[in-house]
């Protein structure tokens, strides 16, 4: 709470849901989506996402989300239709199908844009608004450096293509009149791009000396490194206005995470997912830290509603979701 | 009644207020606190759904609001309120979170929905599916499945050529008897092959091919056999089993990523584990419908169906392994158990 608060000292998010309440709000969630076939599910992720943002305070203040489920029902069932339309038109002429992936390509960038803004236009912290004014050219951008560069340089495009992710994504959001901004430049990704080569070696001659034993932990370690070091690269090179961010992960904790969570998964058939969820959120939401030289309090209170992001507007977007 | 301490928030700006809110006599909700004095009829402040014990939001309709953690000192105020019909169905929700013994029922409810759904929606709905799609739909599935076999496994079969066109004769007559019988299911064809790994078998390609390998001819004693086995692979074909395998398959594949949707592969991989299993189970009931097929073939010929049964203990007797899969993870029911099928037929 803020009285605990002494200034220009770190202060961590704190996340208060537990694994036993989500259980039950998990397994309701997802009675009713089969019992619906899936329809219900757009209610399910409303209300799990409001469990998780109400349960992740900063300063003693909750998120919120607020995006419709009606919107993002319609939201699924356009990219359903698009989906079924698709399959079953390139069957009838090879030639209409490749008309299609075209008309597909050109529309993604666009419902991409549109999923990045209705997230986080329906994101609010103390009663003002997220926002993301990135254009479907910024995404096209994007995109088109990640369908196009990486393949033909094999591969060595790939650490440009997630700085240029990033960078998009940061520097165009904001919470409320203030914007985020982006500091790390291409080369700093080149540079942990190498060292994970580095590690991947080391994976690969791990797996060979333990005759393929190592191989399931090996990778999970892996994937922990990889995580780690593109994710506290991101977070210290976000700034919000004065604020800076840091985070805390390290390879050993989120290996140890997401090797207790399989194992968990496996031995339940499934029933300690929501707390390998659970569990997930608080070790990754607890060690990202907010810090500022002129006091964080002062500077979290200062934020205007920015113009113009209306609730009305937000809820006539589809409401788009891929895990973005 | 008590108050209730809550944050205010004006929207305007994200400065946070210390505030405690009453509720009076006349059902007006009163905002006080830090340089804060306002009232709403309580008819008019929309309230957040109770989920777990996560923070509870008033909205006004200024567009400010109240986020607190006291979920039942909410609900107290909120209980006099006729609950509008969009009010009704959170409460029961947040009830039905509420006990473990609820949360129960309704992960027995789910696994009896899903497992309904996997054993007989799926199944009865991909047997619809494949029936009413014309038998072009399966070529394309099979396109190449024979040439990639030819290139792995087979080898070009090493029978005399009388023995062939006499095979070949075979089948011709029991495809013109099945389409005499009006049972239906003309145009499959015949290919035979030396089996090389695969050894004594008779395979159901995609696309009407039927695949029988030098060493199961050999291994029969009697054409009858042959014939037997035949028609247990044209049951395959007729009943449309491998574009209803596919057709489960992904149905089943898209049902549990739908409502397990919120998962990282490597967790959706470990709880897909189990839908193995149940191919195995899909591909048995599979094999009996072919089996009840060829034993009703047999019948109509007059041909004894111990005739299949011994074919059957024949194969299983030549296959190299020598023994048999515990029944619940393999693709064919046990041997023995399909014998006596046959022989109870009698």
């Amino acid at each position: 709470m803020s009285e605990l608060y002494r200034p220009g000292e770190p202060v961590a998010l704190q996340f208060k849901g537990s694994a036993g309440e989500y259980f039950r709000i998990w397994i309701v969630n997802l009675c009713l989506s089969v019992l619906t076939l899936g329809v219900y599910s757009a209610w399910a992720k409303v209300r799990r996402k409001r469990y998780f943002y109400g349960c992740t305070l900063l300063q003693g203040a909750a998120f919120d989300y607020l995006g419709s489920p009606m919107a993002i029902l319609k939201g699924r069932i356009f990219v359903v239709a698009a989906f079924v339309a698709y399959a079953l038109l390139k069957e009838v002429h090879f030639l209409i199908g490749i008309v299609l992936f075209f008309a597909v390509a050109a529309v993604l960038p666009w419902v991409i844009q549109r999923a990045l803004q209705f997230n986080a236009r329906n994101s609010t912290h103390r009663n003002v608004r997220f926002g993301f004014r990135g254009t479907k050219m910024d995404v096209f951008a994007v995109l088109l450096i990640g369908a196009l560069l990486v393949p033909f340089t094999l591969g060595l495009g790939y650490p440009l293509y997630l700085a240029m992710k990033r960078r998009i994504f940061v520097d165009n959001s904001s919470y409320g009149n203030q914007s985020f901004a982006f500091s790390a430049t291409v080369g700093d990704y080149y540079l942990a791009a190498m060292k994970l080569s580095l590690a991947f070696f080391g994976f690969v001659l791990g797996s060979l000396i333990t005759f393929g034993v190592g191989l399931l932990p090996l990778y999970l370690l892996l994937r922990a490194y990889a995580e780690t070091s593109f994710a506290r690269l991101a977070w210290r090179n976000t700034h919000l206005g004065a604020i800076g961010f840091d985070c805390g992960w390290t390879t050993g904790g989120l290996f140890g995470l997401y090797f207790l969570n399989t194992l968990g998964i496996i031995v339940s058939f499934g029933l300690l997912i929501p707390w390998a969820a659970i569990r997930t959120a608080r070790y990754k939401l607890e060690r990202i830290t907010l810090h500022s030289a002129g006091g964080l309090e002062g500077f979290l209170a200062s934020a205007q509603e920015s113009v113009g992001a209306v609730g009305d507007e937000a809820g006539e977007l589809l409401g788009f979701d891929f895990g973005l | 009644m008590s108050a209730i301490q809550a944050r205010y928030f004006d929207g305007k700006s994200s400065a946070a207020r210390e505030t405690s809110l009453e509720l009076d006599a006349q059902g007006v909700l009163r905002v006080r606190g830090e340089g804060i004095d306002c009232s709403w009829p309580l008819a008019e402040v929309r309230v957040s759904d109770r989920i777990g014990a996560s923070r509870r939001y008033l909205d006004f309709p200024d567009g400010s609001k109240c986020e607190t953690a006291d979920n039942d000192g909410v609900d107290r105020m909120f209980a006099g309120q006729v609950p509008a019909a969009s009010n009704l169905l959170p409460r029961l929700l947040h009830r039905w979170e509420s006990g473990l013994r609820y949360a129960l029922a309704a992960a027995a409810i789910t696994v009896a929905a899903a497992v309904a759904a996997i054993f007989w929606g799926i199944p009865a709905l991909a047997k619809q599916v494949a029936f009413a799609l014309p038998a072009s739909t399966e070529s394309l599935l099979g396109r190449d499945a024979l040439a990639a076999l030819d290139h792995f496994i087979f080898k070009p079969s090493r029978l005399p050529p009388e023995r062939q066109e006499a095979l070949q004769k075979l089948h011709a007559a029991m495809l013109a008897d099945l389409t005499a019988g009006r049972v239906g299911g003309g145009g499959y064809r015949l290919e035979l092959r030396a089996g090389g790994r695969a050894g004594a078998n008779a395979f159901a390609l995609p696309a009407g091919i039927i695949v029988m390998t030098d060493e199961l001819v050999a291994l029969s004693k009697d054409d009858r056999e042959l014939e037997a086995v035949l028609a247990h692979e044209i049951g395959h074909l007729r009943q449309r089993h491998i574009l209803r395998h596919v057709l489960q398959d992904s149905v089943t594949v898209l049902l549990i990523a739908v409502t397990l949707g919120d998962l990282t592969s490597l967790t959706t991989l470990a709880a897909a584990a189990p839908t193995l299993l149940l191919q195995a189970k899909f591909s048995r009931d599979f094999e009996r419908e072919a089996d009840d097929f060829a034993l009703g073939h047999l019948a109509r010929r007059g041909i004894s169906p111990e005739v299949f049964a011994a074919i059957l203990q024949r194969m299983e007797d030549n296959r190299p392994d020598g023994k048999d899969a515990p029944d619940f993870l393999s693709s064919h029911p046990g041997t023995r158990e399909r014998i006596e099928r046959a022989t109870a037929k009698r």
